[in-house]
């Protein structure tokens, strides 16, 4: 409940700062989202298996969105950025998936 | 989750195939780890788990502004990528009217040009060069002849589930252009243009993306092609193979083709070509002896001067 808050929180104050994502930052932003999800999933499946624990969720978020910025900023350098960063959706996008699939197995027993 | 013991755990590492690995059991076995710590110890100080409790609270706040971030950098981005486009557009529209104005003052100069020179030169002369320059299209005629008109079909509802409009409505293609204008010179025209654009010589249509190029310049649904000639030209080209392969395609799919008469109509001038690679190669005063002397004669400036002609043609 107060996850769910802090959470509304945070929409909110996004909204109502309206920062400005500098330019080049611009390109990491919905590679952060999705890994931001994925961190997301990951502590409800923990927490309604009973497992979940602060450090480990707060560790996993930063060091996803860490992680995935650098893989496509290294992708970039490259010149193989659309690549990369299509391979990190695919895997956080595939573990997001399995995440949603235990929840729904939680909630609903199917 | 049929989650394997927290033993074989600690021999963490790549499963011989990864993927499957990742598709079965997509939580971070940090979790697991953690649970199995706590169990090993369940005492720990109350200051940590408070602290933890906030740490995590302020990290799901900030998955929620990064959120809101995200949804209004993308909300931001859409206006932006229109401007871009209206920008480009009104960048387009403005060159267009430059040239057309451009195209309005060469026009002016170049009867200038024609006054003057009829004005120096003897009239059988200037006559001449009129009847030249309106069969090669550098000069503005007029005359009865056909009009032939193609238009892309009517747009069909675009297709709402994929939103694709590039399968849209059949359209005129260039070679369809081409073959109208080939098969009404062969009908007799003497002059031909497309969509105001006059044929010459050294003319092309063709196409360039979705656009259809004549002379460089782009033209758009519905398509004129006015041609003067001799008055049998009508029937030649109503049974050219470009009039029935028109009426085909336009009876299978919805184009539209219309061949009329016109009478007295005026096509405009082409623009004057820039020959890059040729030159004029026949003396300025034509000799006498007929062809012998049309190719090698360096004509009466005398060789080594300048191998365009100074004399009659400016």
């Amino acid at each position: 409940m107060i996850a769910v808050l802090a959470l509304l929180a945070g929409v909110v104050l996004g909204i109502y700062l309206d920062p400005t994502v500098p330019a080049a930052l611009q390109p990491y932003l919905p590679i952060a989202v999705v890994a931001a999800l994925d961190a997301v999933f990951g502590g409800v499946r923990a927490k309604l298996d009973r497992i979940f624990d602060d450090k480990q969720f707060v560790v996993s978020f930063i060091s996803n969105v860490l992680v995935a910025g650098l893989i496509v900023y290294l992708g970039d350098q490259l010149g193989v950025g659309g690549q990369l960063s299509t391979g990190v959706v695919v895997v956080l996008g595939v573990r997001i998936f399995g995440n949603v699939a235990a929840i729904r197995r939680h909630l609903f027993r199917a | 989750m049929s989650a394997p013991d927290s033993g074989g755990r600690n021999a963490r590492g790549y499963a011989p195939d990864f993927l499957t690995e990742l598709f079965r059991n997509p939580l971070d076995p940090g979790y697991a780890d953690a649970a199995a710590r706590r169990r090993r110890s369940p005492d720990r100080p109350r200051w940590r788990i408070a602290g933890g409790r906030a740490v995590s609270i302020v990290v799901i706040s900030v998955v929620g502004f990064l959120f809101a971030v995200a949804y209004r950098e993308t909300i931001a981005e859409e206006p932006s990528r229109d401007q871009a486009r209206a920008g480009l557009i009104a960048q387009i529209k403005q060159r267009e009217s430059e040239t057309d104005q451009m195209t309005v003052r060469a026009d002016r100069l170049r009867e200038e040009v024609g006054r003057q020179r009829d004005a120096a030169l003897s009239g059988s002369q200037a006559a001449r060069l009129r009847n030249l320059e309106a069969g090669t299209g550098l000069g503005r005629v007029r005359g009865d002849g056909v009009v032939v008109r193609l238009a892309d079909a009517q747009p069909k509802d675009s297709d709402a589930v994929s939103g694709d409009s590039d399968a849209g409505p059949p359209r005129v293609i260039y070679t369809d252009l081409q073959k109208v204008a080939n098969d009404l010179w062969a009908s007799g025209a003497e002059a031909v243009a497309i969509n105001g654009q006059r044929l010459t010589a050294t003319s092309t249509i063709r196409s360039a993306g979705a656009a259809i190029l004549v002379d460089f310049r782009p033209v758009t649904s519905p398509y004129e092609v006015t041609a003067i000639g001799p008055g049998s030209m009508r029937d030649k080209f109503d049974e050219s193979r470009a009039a029935y392969l028109m009426r085909r395609v336009a009876k299978d799919t919805g184009l539209s083709f219309q061949v009329r008469d016109a009478e007295d109509v005026t096509l405009p001038a082409a623009p004057e070509p820039r020959l890059r690679y040729a030159e004029p190669s026949v003396s300025p005063s034509p000799s006498p002896s007929g062809s012998a002397g049309r190719t090698s004669s360096p004509g009466p400036s005398g060789p080594g001067t300048s191998p365009r002609p100074s004399g009659g043609v400016r």
